[in-house]
């Protein structure tokens, strides 16, 4: 069939970098956009220089997950337990006013070579401290979930933005042809705040917006497949004639209107299409992992089965070539709580939070360095702010956007780091204040992708995913 | 020689412009100042002098900004080099002495002549009257041709007929022609049958729900707040249709503009005007920011600096394609926008907030509303004097479970009619007024005898609290029998604020018409005594806070007289039909947590680096400083602010209407250009900046828009003008010397072939399957599931595509902003926050997918199917033919029909339906 199109052999001789950079460099030249260098082999895949990691994947704790129970050890918190609580400034708190110090309900313990102290709270990913890089010392503009969730994903308060996915798939484009470049795994309870509007591509193509796959739905990727009440059409047998049936009629179209890109283009969508309806079902089947493996991931367990899916799914994606994994711990922030926003009783909900997400991670760091993806795959583990370390109501605690932890761990990121610091309480960044846009511009140095190089224009302004700000954290490369 | 004024002319400019913004007399850099003769002489850290006068070889000023050799100059630090004929004026200057006029002190100029050079710009030029370059019937095709033939380019054949329909139909109604319709196009011999065509498409209400979809892209407009708590907007969608009408009723683009900004300001008792400023409330808003952020933190600063941002973002954007929003934190980096241009625009908005506002759809109705309301506030008219004689106040109690006394000793027994409380009205210290005091629980007894041995108790509210009476006297009736003694006892008190007290304005006894209250004695278990305002004797002196009933002296007619005229007005409003709302821009709304109404317009202050914690001066309400034609600042100094905020956006709306605006009018013929050729003349149609493209037809664009303001500001004329131009009706085949000399059709030697647009997409598939159902306007469809929550939840899968709600237009469909349609977002649908003058338009195996397999397109398949046999009496090859008709406005070849007949008979006539909808052909249109 392909002989006798000489149209579509020519079309895909042009493809040499895939399927979305075809329409990249068209709609650069439409939109006059700054120009986009494609990743050059010779760099590793990198863009602006040699990259270090080509996939991402993010998991992203919904509702704020507390850094002084989990990575960010206080112990003066311990001693102060129940005292008045005077970090020594007012202190303006989003929904309360500070009660007293609250000692973490959880036992820290320290760890690994680096003899990092994390809490009894997130046990299986203590074991990890050597591979990770903690930065302590995170800063939010916002106190409010819905923007500080879009400034830690888009790096804008503002809806509207291009995810981090997005900008990496613009930037990169795909490393396989037969799955989605950016795949979202939401949390299976519900969306985090902004719903998918986190994965959006903003003003960036559709094509880079995130594909959500929920493992656990009835229909895990939205029109992957007829729907199974159209019997006329959902019968399966007639997808074949179906799309050469189309590929003729439109391959004639196209014949006679010449110098149209697009018209090739659809015909080729089409291809794709069928490709990611025989690759998708393949991920997603689990029945060829070890009884080992679904053990490691928690499948087996109810309380670690949701998450774990999802991280074992990400694996399962990651190594056959999607470029980045966004997964969510955490729904919207109704009640009872299924997000890590513990207002009320924080020993209950974040055990419960922490419970779901503590094995699954670790065992995807495990899984990942067993089959040496970790080499080249960068994880990030990021909240949209911290808990404060006094009460909240004498059990839970309030937002603190002035001081939280995220971490790194995986390609080109330099394990048992702990970058920055809060004050001896956790409530404030004191030592090396960093913020999304660091943590944004460190990523996309990895990947070989120079941050203020990144850009698109829009409205007048040339966008970046770190807006105007951003340093590379050298302290936590290798 | 050189003379003082040279110096002013020619030197000082120079120095001014670059050299000042380093070496003025605050910054010195490198130890030099050039602000004095004597700084310059001395020279800088180097110990050089900058000038050495009639030696300009010897000025270090002179070696720091010639080029030597090869090398750059040094000076200006990081900026190109100085021209070279600056250099050489100044060398002269200081060759012949370097006069320099006693005590002139130069100061640091280059903002204002950056801002001069920026303002040098074709956007903001006046617009030019240019004559169509050369006789043609329509004068766009005039202009377009000489661009052709500059460069060498013929233009394509006409389209025939059978494409033009389609291109027509899909363009101006955004639906495609049904068979019949072209048929009878193909069959009009008539000469100006294209133009009867475009004007019939023109007057169809399908046109104004066309354009105005556009129109919602560009605004932002949603249904949703968005962010997180992403609650519904019930009443987002009459902005919406009031976008429809105004497009329908060709509303001239000057009043179409005002009414957005500022139409209730204009145009009170408009209802349309009204609905406009939805515009300024289009676009998402945080609602946990104003809701539940508490006032006085910074992050409520920063969410409402936020808001405003939006607004200000929105209306320049939309109306005069400027990216103001760039200057923001700091001066627009390639622009002629000041961050106090900026600040001015914000100060314009300072006043509203995003909020439901009630309206009268119909205006009789909604001036005897205001006329009721009116004569209720007259009733209720307050002497705002802090001395008046309010009434009576029992001391203040911890608990609300006091009881309180008051007796009267009328001196006789008497029959009594009707016993009135009267309550009190207090505003002073901050209370709210209506029915201060006025007991929660009480009883009313009468009795003969002081100590109420057998005292008859007339009324009895002591088991349930009552809802407060507001500053209507509540009326007791007598039992008809005669008595001495009154007491009003109250055994549930009202809450100040931590503490509970009793309070009356007036107690009136009706005995026969007279007030014997006048003349009685009265007691009470406690009273506060503060006269004058509240004392035991105001309780019966015939006076209230209230004007209106003061002066009746024993007489109970007045009080009467005003419970019936209350009442009477409160009927009369609950007769009207309810007012309908709107969400709009809202100076006045009914508080929600922490979300209340700005008590005037809220101080603005220019923002350094935009950090709400980093106020500079206060900012007044203006626009651009760039444009020189129109005034830029709205009043002439600070005293003249109005507190009134509509005025404010009234001069906005002026400003932006006026004719010599060069941005507005400019930017409103290229979106029209844009929205029937895809892409403007300039093709950055919100952003006529230095950023922004180039016009590729510079006259064309400024003879449209001097036509346009000649026209009236019509947008159906210039929607005519240009659909039945050459240049729009060309064959969209490129040729072979366009492809190569032109590849981006720049010139316009063809037609663009473009892709149909979600709406179109979804549109034609109801059209062609006969399902779709025109009825207009109204509350929008959901077409999700939906449960509110803290959070709301949408489903789209869980919405049944064949109900009712789901064969609009798609105009009416329920935007939600955090959770998209996924059919409509995967065919490029752009996201509702997101302000949009140009679609994306990408090709995904997402798309493919979605037209293949979404349970949408399915449902059309088989409704198409059904119609196309049932139109054809069974007959599968006619079926097949009418369904080609339908969606491809054409009759399929032997080689189509056997091929589709071949898949119908082996898979079922919807499956044929299915990759006839899935064909390029019919979703590109040539």
């Amino acid at each position: 069939m392909n002989q006798t199109h000489p149209s579509r052999r020519r079309f895909l001789e042009t493809m040499a970098g895939g399927f979305g950079s075809l329409f990249l460099s068209d709609l650069l030249a439409r939109e006059g956009a700054a120009s986009l260098p494609t990743p050059r082999p010779e760099w590793n895949g990198g863009l602006h220089h040699r990259a270090k990691a080509r996939r991402v994947v993010q998991l992203f704790m919904s509702g704020a997950a507390s850094h002084v129970d989990t990575f960010d050890y206080k112990p003066k918190l311990l001693a102060l337990d129940g005292k008045p609580f005077d970090p020594g400034e007012k202190v303006e708190l989003f929904q309360s006013d500070p009660g007293a110090c609250m000692a973490s309900p959880w036992k820290f313990r320290p760890a690994g070579e680096c003899g990092k102290y994390v809490s009894d709270l997130v046990p299986h990913l203590r074991e990890h401290v050597d591979q990770i890089a903690f930065v302590h010392s995170m800063v939010s503009k916002s106190n409010v979930h819905g923007p500080a969730t879009f400034l830690q994903g888009t790096g804008f308060v503002l809806p509207g933005f291009p995810s981090m996915g997005s900008w990496v798939s613009y930037a990169l484009g795909r490393i396989t042809d037969d799955l989605p470049t950016f795949v979202v795994l939401p949390d299976s309870r519900g969306f985090a705040p902004n719903g998918p509007a986190n994965w959006g591509a903003g003003f960036l193509p559709a094509m880079h917006q995130g594909t959500m796959i929920r493992p656990n739905a009835r229909t895990p990727i939205a029109d992957l497949f007829p729907p199974a009440a159209n019997p006329e059409i959902g019968n399966r047998g007639n997808e074949d004639a179906t799309l050469a049936l189309l590929a003729a009629r439109n391959r004639e179209h196209a014949a006679t209107r010449p110098g149209d890109s697009r018209l090739d283009a659809r015909i080729e969508s089409y291809e794709l299409a069928a490709r990611l309806q025989l690759s998708a079902p393949q991920v997603l089947d689990l029945e060829d992992e070890t009884p080992a493996t679904r053990a490691l991931y928690g499948l087996d367990e109810p309380a670690t089965a949701d998450f774990g899916r999802s991280c074992l799914v990400a694996r399962r994606l990651l190594e056959r070539g999607v470029r980045f994994v966004q997964l969510w711990s955490g729904a919207d922030n109704g009640f009872p709580r299924r997000n890590w926003d513990s207002h009320e009783d924080l020993a209950r909900d974040h055990a419960t939070m922490a419970l779901g997400m503590d094995r699954p991670a670790a065992a995807l760091l495990t899984d990942l360095t067993a089959r040496g993806l970790l080499d080249d795959t960068i994880v990030m583990w990021v909240t949209e702010f911290g808990r404060m370390p006094c009460s909240q109501g004498g059990k839970g605690r309030d937002h603190d956007p002035f001081g939280f932890t995220v971490w790194l761990a995986g390609g080109g990121i330099r394990g048992g780091v702990s970058y920055g610091a809060t004050d001896e309480f956790g409530y404030k960044a004191v030592d090396q204040p960093t913020n999304n846009y660091d943590v944004h511009a460190t990523v996309l140095h990895l990947l070989g992708i120079d941050h203020e190089k990144l850009t698109f224009r829009n409205n007048g302004i040339d966008r970046r995913l770190t807006d105007v700000h951003g340093h590379v954290l050298n302290e936590l490369l290798a | 020689m050189f003379a003082s004024s040279d110096f002013e002319r020619e030197v000082a400019p120079i120095l001014e412009a670059k050299c000042m913004a380093c070496h003025d007399a605050e910054h010195r850099k490198g130890g030099l100042s050039l602000a004095m003769r004597a700084d310059a002489l001395r020279g800088g850290r180097s110990g050089d002098a900058a000038i050495v006068a009639k030696d300009a070889n010897a000025s270090a000023l002179i070696l720091a900004i010639e080029r030597d050799g090869d090398d750059e100059p040094s000076m200006p630090k990081g900026k190109p080099p100085l021209p070279a004929k600056d250099v050489e004026v100044l060398r002269r200057w200081i060759d012949d002495g370097a006069l320099w006029p006693e005590g002139r002190v130069l100061v640091d100029r280059s903002a204002q002549f950056e801002f001069e050079k920026r303002r040098d710009w074709w956007s903001l030029k006046p617009i030019a009257k240019p004559s169509p370059p050369g006789a043609a019937a329509n004068p766009i095709d005039a202009f377009v041709a000489k661009a052709l033939a500059e460069n060498g380019l013929e233009p394509s054949p006409l389209a025939d007929r059978r494409k033009l329909i389609r291109r027509v139909t899909y363009d101006l109604t955004g639906l495609p022609p049904t068979p019949e319709e072209i048929d009878a196009f193909l069959a009009n011999a008539a000469p100006d049958a294209y133009e009867r065509l475009v004007d019939r498409l023109l007057a169809s209400p399908r046109s104004g729900e066309r354009f105005a979809r556009a129109w919602l892209d560009l605004v932002h407009y949603g249904e949703t707040h968005g962010y997180d708590k992403d609650k519904p907007r019930e009443n987002a969608w009459p902005y919406r249709d009031y976008v429809i009408a105004s497009f329908h009723a060709d509303k001239p683009y000057a009043r179409f503009v005002a009414e957005q900004i500022a139409g209730d300001a204009l145009y009170p008792g408009d209802p349309d005007a009204l609905v406009a400023t939805g515009f300024i409330a289009a676009g998402p808003w945080d609602f946990v920011g104003h809701v539940e952020l508490r006032e006085g933190t910074t992050d409520k600063a920063i969410t409402r600096s936020l808001d405003r941002d939006d607004m200000v973002m929105n209306a320049m954007s939309t109306f005069a394609s400027a990216t103001v929003h760039c200057a923001r934190c700091h001066d627009h980096k390639f622009d002629a926008i000041t961050q106090q241009d900026y600040y001015s625009l914000q100060a314009v908005f300072a006043g509203v907030e995003r909020a439901d506002r009630a309206f009268d759809a119909d205006p009789r109705i909604g001036e005897r509303r205001r006329q009721l309301l009116a004569e209720r506030a007259a009733l209720e008219r307050r002497s705002d004097e802090a001395s008046a004689h309010l009434g009576y106040h029992s001391e203040i109690f911890a608990s609300a479970d006091t009881s309180q006394e008051i007796v009267l000793d009328l001196g006789s027994s008497l029959p009594i009619e009707r016993i009135l409380l009267v309550p009190a009205h207090e505003v002073y210290g901050g209370w709210p007024g209506p029915g201060f005091g006025f007991p929660v629980r009480f009883d009313v007894a009468f009795a003969e005898s002081r100590d109420f041995a057998n005292a008859r108790i007339v009324v009895d509210h002591t088991h349930a609290d009552l809802p407060n009476p507001g500053d209507r006297p509540f009326v007791i009736e007598g039992d008809g029998r005669p008595a001495r003694y009154v007491r009003v006892r109250a055994t549930r008190l009202w809450q100040r604020t931590g503490d509970y007290a009793l309070a009356l304005g007036e107690l009136v006894v009706d005995s026969g018409g007279v007030d014997r209250a006048r003349t009685a004695t009265v007691t009470a278990t406690t009273s506060i005594e503060a006269a004058p305002r509240w004392a035991l004797a105001n309780l019966t002196d015939g006076t209230t806070f209230s004007g209106t009933l003061s002066d009746a002296p024993g007489s109970v007619k007045r009080w009467l007289a005003a419970i019936d005229e209350h009442e009477r007005i409160d009927r009369e409003l609950a007769a009207l039909p309810a007012p309908r709302k709107v969400f709009a821009a809202a100076p006045h709304f009914d508080p929600v947590g922490a979300f209340t109404p700005p008590p005037g317009p809220r101080p603005i202050h220019v923002l350094a680096r935009g950090d709400v914690n980093q106020p500079r001066e206060e900012a007044q309400p203006g626009a651009l400083r760039a444009v020189r034609e129109l005034p830029s600042q709205f009043v002439s100094d600070a005293s003249q602010v109005s507190s009134d905020e509509s005025s404010r956006r009234a001069a906005l709306a002026a400003w932006l209407t006026d004719s010599r605006n060069p941005l507005v009018w400019r930017s409103i013929v290229n979106r029209v250009w844009q929205w029937h050729f895809g892409r403007g003349l300039v093709d950055t149609a919100s952003d006529f900046g230095h950023l922004g493209a180039l016009p590729s037809h510079p006259e064309l664009l400024d003879f449209l828009a001097t036509w346009f303001l000649e026209h009236d500001g019509s947008l159906k004329q210039l929607h005519r003008l240009i659909v039945t131009s050459e240049t729009y009706r060309r064959a969209s085949f490129a040729s072979e010397a366009a492809r190569s000399q032109d590849a981006e059709n720049r010139l316009l030697s063809h037609a663009p072939r473009l892709r149909l647009d979600a709406e179109q997409i979804r549109d034609a598939l109801l059209a062609i399957s006969g399902r779709l159902d025109l009825r207009m306007g109204g509350p929008s469809d959901r077409q999700f599931g939906f449960k509110d929550d803290h959070s709301p939840v949408y489903d789209y899968e869980a919405f049944d595509v064949d109900s009712a709600l789901g064969q609009r237009r798609s105009i009416y469909r329920f935007l939600v902003r955090s959770v998209p349609d996924p059919l409509m977002e995967c065919l490029d649908c752009p996201d509702a926050s997101l302000l949009t003058p140009k679609r994306n338009v990408t090709i995904t195996a997402l798309q493919a997918l979605a037209m293949l397999n979404d349970p949408f397109v399915l449902a059309q398949c088989r409704h198409l199917a059904d119609r196309v046999l049932r139109e054809s009496g069974g007959d599968l090859d006619r079926a097949l033919r009418r369904a080609f008709l339908l969606a491809l406005g054409r009759e399929p070849d032997s080689e189509e029909l056997a091929a589709f007949a071949a898949h119908a008979r082996q898979y079922g006539l919807p499956a044929a339906c299915r990759v006839l909808v899935n064909l390029d052909e019919f979703v590109f249109i040539d």
